[in-house]
């Protein structure tokens, strides 16, 4: 009699919860079984094109085998040549990397960084965890420079008029342009920058206006954080700086700030705000999260209450949330209610229905004085983070969780903007206009006109690390060195003073704003570092305990990547409430708009977390990066929330019963969004959690001209952007475009059924259960995170296979901790430039077949209709929960078994391994993956370029496909470039090759030989405790992810893997995966409109449901898998 | 009737069977053989750029192997020495040999000298010296005694096979980690095991060594490719 094992059944109503990652899910389409029921997306095995079947395809390969004959003569091993060095470079160990201290200049500060060379090569850049601001963690930007630097469309020639022409002429130019400007004092010249912190380039700033009194000195950058800086100045005076301590913060109130985004909290913002938020014993605190937006963010997503507000409304609600605090304050909060009698009474009565909410932060805020913090954020106008501030001051953070610091001297003027630039042009004072960095033409604030501005400038000369819109109405192009190629120096956001170091000579010759300022003054562009040390021994002079001996100094500096010492000290100033009115009074309309009227939307443009503000745009690895909210890759879209899609009539990606595909294709999904005389045209994505009217789209996509990656990529959003609106349009129309474009979102590749994949609970239900263990049987003793959902009704596992030995010292596990895992994606892009993992184009994406190791799951989660805690108005107000998930390593793993060709095995050290060269493609393995982590290379992404679709040969079929594969019709061969940024020690797969995660084996086999080498005749094999990690742990800002031996049961990850809130996923299975999850916790207050709901999950109370335990006979039922393994003991298995 | 064949086509079949099958068979072999390490790799002996003859510098004058190959104890690479390293003695001795003119010109013009290549495992294998070295495995184990050649040559088949048998068995090749660059070095140069009372052998002091010092070399994939 055949048995067949049927899965526990799903049992929703344990749950009060309802977890899903799209649309399509939620409402369980047609077309999202079909993702589910598959271990790849539907088509995703098929070829491209119409007329080309899978048989034709092996016909017309068998002919034309047949044709190119079967010849020996590629049997025989070509004369290769062994070339050493002629003399030894100093450092360098044929076959070692060597480690570089430098950093990465940013518009916040810098971001320390070590970087890996390997034969005088950069190919990979970590966190220098020296630096008081670095974990050692990176993010997503700083792990995909790499690829920037080896960028083959990098601007590689001096340009003039257009036309490649010889350095020499350029430095020749420079010289008369100086001559001529010598005479007049610098009129007419005009210098424009982009920020970097460098004091070198202040420092030459300095001797240039010594030299040119007359000269135009301008910083442009469209996403530099400007408000805040206003409003500080306007309440703090010159020279100050504020900065936020998370770490000492109890209570946090985000006011559309987020600050988990990498870019605009740094890493010390997700790294303190995360070791606050870690539980791992029941006497930890946890910290409270309030967050006010109008779009999911990733810090919306830590939220543990989370309103929906325009983004225009934001500093209404600052008003009224001020009333609140001043009134719960008395007499402790005048100085509050002085500036608050500024604004008219109308405003704190627009939330009248948020009024229970506000109450409650405002009284959670007071009882956390001086451990509460309140933040606004980084576009929100200046009078928005006054208010904050005055908050924040008359609460007690100030001193505490608000920081004010001293900020340097720069030294020098005021930067002009770019719009008085911009005026200067109009008054013909600029002949000359030097633009350092930045891409103008493509963002500078729609109302300057800023191409027909720079038309009517005689001379520009552009340094441009790519040849692009701005290089195009250039007299002269200058190829940018990256900052892997030059030395420069810089600040991180403290003040501390960070080195860059050069890591490769400029790859195609391109030079430094440093050394074409150097050019202008008269030197000759240095490639050595005698400008920044001249400055480091100027700034380090003023710092205490600098040595004597200026050379050994140096050396530390340049180990280090830092000067000990030189961080900003703090300020004595305080908030000048009187300063704040006047500040103010002056600016509350313009600052405070009234809601959008009925019969309009708000826009709000939004900074991408993929391609910053357009810089990086070219770089495939952040393309192909999934936006950590919605999931699409390649593309921007206006994102709205259903109920503004139906008032406006918008035909949306990605939705609702039947207009739902599973590729993201619907019909005419294009919306026009007009605000004044400005039309802009995109993609619309529906997007749950937004607020209602109001929509928002993301700057940096629909570049016009960059490299082979950039191009057809999204909509470009900078022509809604104004000096007026920088940030959001207060009132816009919209209305459907009856047109198409294809999205790609991948949240639905690799999907699972849900069997509480993801859990969360209440902080307050994790401390009343911890420590408590079910089952008195050691082998089923379960802690009650183990029990949740299903996992309650799970007969014991009984495995049909011997399990082998793990007796091996080192056994490498995995714990990943989704209380503090914020989706940010930095592990997904460390993993791809660690393991040399391909880019495979947007068509390619929307076929499912995507090749990053880690994939980001991305849950909404909405109470169930049924639930006694359901309340119908927050079925827009869905919660997210991200889990990374990537191979588990299971010691019982079912992809194993059914190789045919042992290509995948596992290791005496628990490892499940892949020989690359030995894999035939069947792809049985990823079939019988229960978590669908494996990837296969359906084509040799890694031996043909993908694409940007333009007029040619068999265009016609892949029209509307930006970003394609093109098979043999696409350029053969990698850059050469290119090849300079894959791993040495980690194999290039080839077509036809399945692979997935490894646990970065190449860094196990190298610690490990590193420690053979200290053993020597010794039997000291143990590699030190937790002295390396994978490079998705390593990247992680929020410390959630770690790596070690389990066997060691000291080791980091054997620790946290014994904390209450572990649990495997899919434990039922028996596969016994070496990666764990520790729950996510929620820490809602309790006096707060629907805190209940908030992470509450019924625990799984196993008499509820009857166990689900083996049925009789075949069933009809279908199952997901079947998996044979869990039959009754051995000798009853029949097939 | 008269018989169409004559009697002797009776055998006809079983022989030309039998002889197809033969002819199949050694082709098949012959392939094969044609494709195994043994026979493209070992005896594989190009001619160098540079005439370098191991026997008369390590024979005669007794330089250690890691006076050229500087790094073998901590990279994964021997590395070949540089110009400079050559030039440490031929600016002195043999400073106008016309054999040595390529080095010479290398160290000039800094143009390095290309030897050819003979020993390659495949990209996808990642093979340590230094995990060897460090660890009681000879230079001879895998080189052959290279002390001796005059001209290099592949001693060993360097396949997987070939490596696997060493992993599966190492207390046949283990040594001293002191004698692992004297590729002279005999079990027996240690003397008179006690416990046996007769010279060592080298089961006895590589079975002793592989407990003494837990040597486990990998034998699954992830071992070697990455």
């Amino acid at each position: 009699m055949k048995r067949v094992f049927q899965h526990p059944p799903e049992t929703p109503n344990v749950n009060g919860r309802k977890y899903w990652r799209s649309l399509g899910e939620l409402n369980d389409t047609p077309e999202f079984r079909g993702w589910l029921e598959r271990e790849f997306p539907a088509g995703a095995a098929e070829m491209e094109g119409d007329g080309l079947s899978r048989r034709n395809f092996l016909q017309l390969m068998g002919a034309s085998l047949a044709l190119a004959g079967f010849g020996l003569s590629g049997c025989r091993r070509p004369e290769t040549y062994l070339v050493p060095y002629t003399k030894a470079v100093e450092w360098t160990i044929p076959g070692k990397n060597v480690l570089y201290a430098t950093s990465m200049p940013r518009r916040r500060g810098a971001m320390p960084l070590v970087a890996t060379t390997t034969e005088g090569r950069p190919i990979k850049l970590e966190g220098n965890s020296l630096h008081p601001l670095s974990n050692g963690a990176t993010d997503p930007y700083a792990q995909c420079a790499l690829l920037d630097l080896y960028d083959p469309d990098r601007a590689r020639f001096f340009l003039e008029g257009g036309k490649p022409v010889d350095v020499a002429k350029f430095t020749a130019f420079m010289k008369g342009t100086r001559e001529s400007l010598l005479a007049s004092g610098g009129q007419g010249a005009a210098i424009l920058v982009e920020e970097t912190f460098s004091p070198t380039r202040d420092r030459l700033r300095a001797e240039l206006s010594q030299e040119f009194p007359n000269l135009l000195w301008c910083v442009y950058d469209p996403l530099r954080p400007f408000n805040d800086v206003e409003a500080t100045r306007a309440a703090f005076g010159d020279g100050v700086r504020l900065t936020h301590r998370f770490d000492r913060a109890d209570v946090i109130l985000s006011l559309d700030a987020d600050f988990l985004n990498l870019d605009e909290g740094g890493i010390e913002a997700t790294r303190d705000f995360s070791n606050r938020r870690r539980v791992a014993s029941a006497e930890d605190s946890m910290n409270r999260l309030y967050v006010v937006e109008n779009r999911y963010t990733i810090t919306g997503g830590k939220a543990d209450h989370r309103l929906r507000l325009p983004a225009s409304q934001v500093g209404a609600f600052a008003v009224a949330l001020g009333r609140k605090v001043a009134g719960l304050l008395g007499g402790a909060g005048a100085p509050l209610g002085n500036l608050l009698g500024a604004f008219p009474a109308e405003m704190a009565g627009r939330f009248a229905k948020q009024d229970q909410w506000l109450t409650e932060v405002a009284a959670d805020l007071l009882a956390a004085r001086g451990k509460g913090l309140v933040l606004a954020g980084e576009r929100q106008p200046a009078g928005v983070h006054l208010l904050v501030q005055a908050i924040n001051g008359v609460l007690g953070n100030v001193g505490h969780t608000v920081v004010a610091h001293a900020s340097e001297s720069r030294g020098g003027a005021e930067p002009t903007s770019i719009s008085g630039l911009a005026e200067a042009i109009d008054a013909r004072k600029v002949q000359t206009l030097f633009i350092l960095g930045g891409n103008p033409v493509y963002n500078a604030l729609a109302n300057l006109n800023w191409v027909e501005r720079q038309k009517s400038v005689p001379t520009v000369v552009r340094l441009g690390y790519y040849d692009d819109e701005t290089s195009e109405h250039a007299a002269w192009h200058v190829p940018m060195a990256h900052f892997l190629e030059q030395w420069g120096d810089t600040r991180s956001a403290d003040g501390t003073y960070c080195v860059i170091q050069p890591m490769i000579l400029p790859l195609f010759g391109g030079l430094s704003d440093l050394q074409v300022l150097n050019l202008l003054l008269g030197q000759d562009p240095h490639d050595d570092p005698t400008l920044v040390r001249a400055t480091f021994e100027e700034i380090g002079g003023k710092t205490a305990n600098f040595p004597a001996d200026k050379a050994l100094a140096w050396n530390a500096f340049l180990r280090d990547g830092f000067l000990p010492g030189s961080a900003a000290p703090d300020s004595e100033s305080g908030f000048n409430v009187g300063a704040a009115i006047g500040y103010l009074k002056a600016n509350i309309p313009a600052q405070f708009p009234p809601p959008t009227p009925e019969g309009s939307v708000e826009v709000v443009l939004i900074s991408d977390y993929k391609v910053d503000d357009g810089r990086y745009a070219n770089n495939g690895w952040l393309q192909e990066m999934p936006h950590p909210i919605t999931k699409m890759a390649w593309d921007n879209a206006i994102l709205v929330n259903a109920a503004t899609a139906r008032k406006f009539g918008l035909h949306y990606a990605n939705f609702e019963n039947g207009d739902y595909s599973a590729d993201g294709a619907a019909s005419d999904n294009m919306a026009e969004i007009t605000v004044g005389g400005t039309k802009v045209r995109a993609a619309v994505l529906l997007s749950p959690g937004h607020a209602d009217n109001s929509v928002s789209i993301a700057l940096g996509y629909g570049r016009r001209r960059t490299g082979r990656v950039g191009r057809h990529t999204g909509f470009d959003a900078y022509p809604l952007r104004t000096a007026q609106n920088t940030y959001f349009v207060p009132a816009a129309r919209i209305a459907p475009v009856a047109e198409n474009y294809q999205l790609v979102v991948t949240q639905q590749h690799q999907a699972m059924e849900g069997r509480n994949l993801v859990r969360e609970l209440p902080v307050a239900t994790y401390k009343e259960n911890a420590g408590f263990i079910y089952g008195e049987d050691e082998q089923a003793k379960r802690s009650f995170v183990e029990m949740m959902g299903m996992d309650a009704h799970i007969p014991p596992n009984v495995s049909l296979y011997r399990n082998p030995s793990y007796d091996s010292i080192h056994q490498w596990g995995m714990a990943i901790d989704l209380n503090t895992c914020t989706g940010c994606n930095a592990c997904v892009v460390a993993c791809q430039a660690e393991n040399n993992i391909p880019v495979v184009g947007k068509d390619q994406v929307g076929r499912g077949r995507a090749m990053q190791w880690i994939r980001i799951d991305r849950y909404y989660s909405t109470i169930e209709d049924n639930d006694p805690l359901h309340d119908p108005t927050q079925d827009e107000d869905p919660q997210i929960l991200t889990q990374p998930v990537t191979c588990h390593h299971c010691e019982n793993a079912p992809c194993e078994t059914v190789c045919p060709v042992n290509a995948t095995i596992h290791t005496e050290e628990g490892l499940n391994a892949m020989a690359y060269n030995r894999c035939i493609g069947t792809r049985y393995c990823s079939n019988n993956c229960p978590y669908k982590v494996r990837r296969f290379n359906f084509f040799n992404y890694n031996d043909r370029s993908i694409e940007p679709i333009e007029e040619g040969v068999m265009s016609h079929v892949w029209k509307g496909k930006s970003q394609a594969y093109l098979g043999p019709f696409g350029k053969n061969g990698m850059e050469e470039s290119l090849k300079l940024v894959k791993n040495p020690n980690v194999t290039v797969r080839m077509r036809g090759v399945m692979e997935k995660c490894t646990f970065c084996v190449q860094r196990i086999e190298e610690a490990k030989i590193t420690q053979l080498q200290v053993a020597r005749d010794s039997n000291n094999k143990l590699v030190p405790r937790d002295s390396f990690t994978t490079a998705c742990a390593q990247v992680c800002p929020a410390g959630a992810i770690v790596f070690g031996n389990v066997a060691d049961p000291e080791s980091k990850v054997s620790v946290v893997k014994r904390r209450d809130t572990d649990y495997k996923m899919l434990e039922y299975l028996n596969v016994r995966p070496r990666l764990s999850y520790q729950a996510r916790l929620r820490n809602p207050n309790p006096a707060m409109p629907g805190a209940a709901a908030v992470g509450n999950t019924l625990l799984g109370a196993p008499a509820n449901v009857p166990p689900a335990v083996e049925k009789e006979g075949g069933s009809e039922k279908k199952t997901h898998s079947e998996d044979p393994r869990k039959e009754a003991p051995e000798g009853q298995h029949k097939v | 009737m008269a018989n169409i064949f004559p009697r002797w086509t009776n055998t006809l079949a079983p022989k030309a069977i039998f002889l197809g099958g033969l002819v199949v068979t050694t082709l098949t072999l012959g392939v094969w053989y044609y494709f195994t390490p043994k026979y493209t790799r070992v005896g594989y002996m190009p001619t160098q750029p540079v005439p370098f003859q191991h026997s008369l510098h390590v024979q005669q004058l007794g330089l250690d192997c890691r006076y050229c190959h500087s790094f073998v104890e901590v990279s994964a690479h021997s590395n070949v020495p540089t110009t400079q390293t050559c030039m440490n003695c031929h600016t002195a001795i043999k400073a106008q040999s016309p054999k040595l003119q390529p080095v010479r010109d290398s160290y000039a013009s800094g143009k390095p000298v290309e030897w050819v290549r003979i020993h390659r495992v495949p990209d996808y294998a990642y093979f340590n010296h230094s995990a060897h070295v460090n660890r009681g495995v000879s230079c001879v184990s895998c080189h052959g005694q290279i002390n001796e050649m005059e001209v290099v040559w592949q001693d060993q088949p360097q396949g997987m096979a070939w490596c696997l048998n060493c992993h599966r068995n190492s207390e046949q090749f283990l040594r001293p980690v002191t004698e692992v660059t004297h590729l002279d070095w005999k079990p027996a140069d240690l003397g008179t095991n006690p416990a046996t009372g007769h010279p060592w052998t080298q089961l006895e002091i590589g079975s002793k060594l592989k407990a003494a010092w837990n040597v486990a070399p990998p034998v699954t994939c992830a071992g070697c490719h990455r």
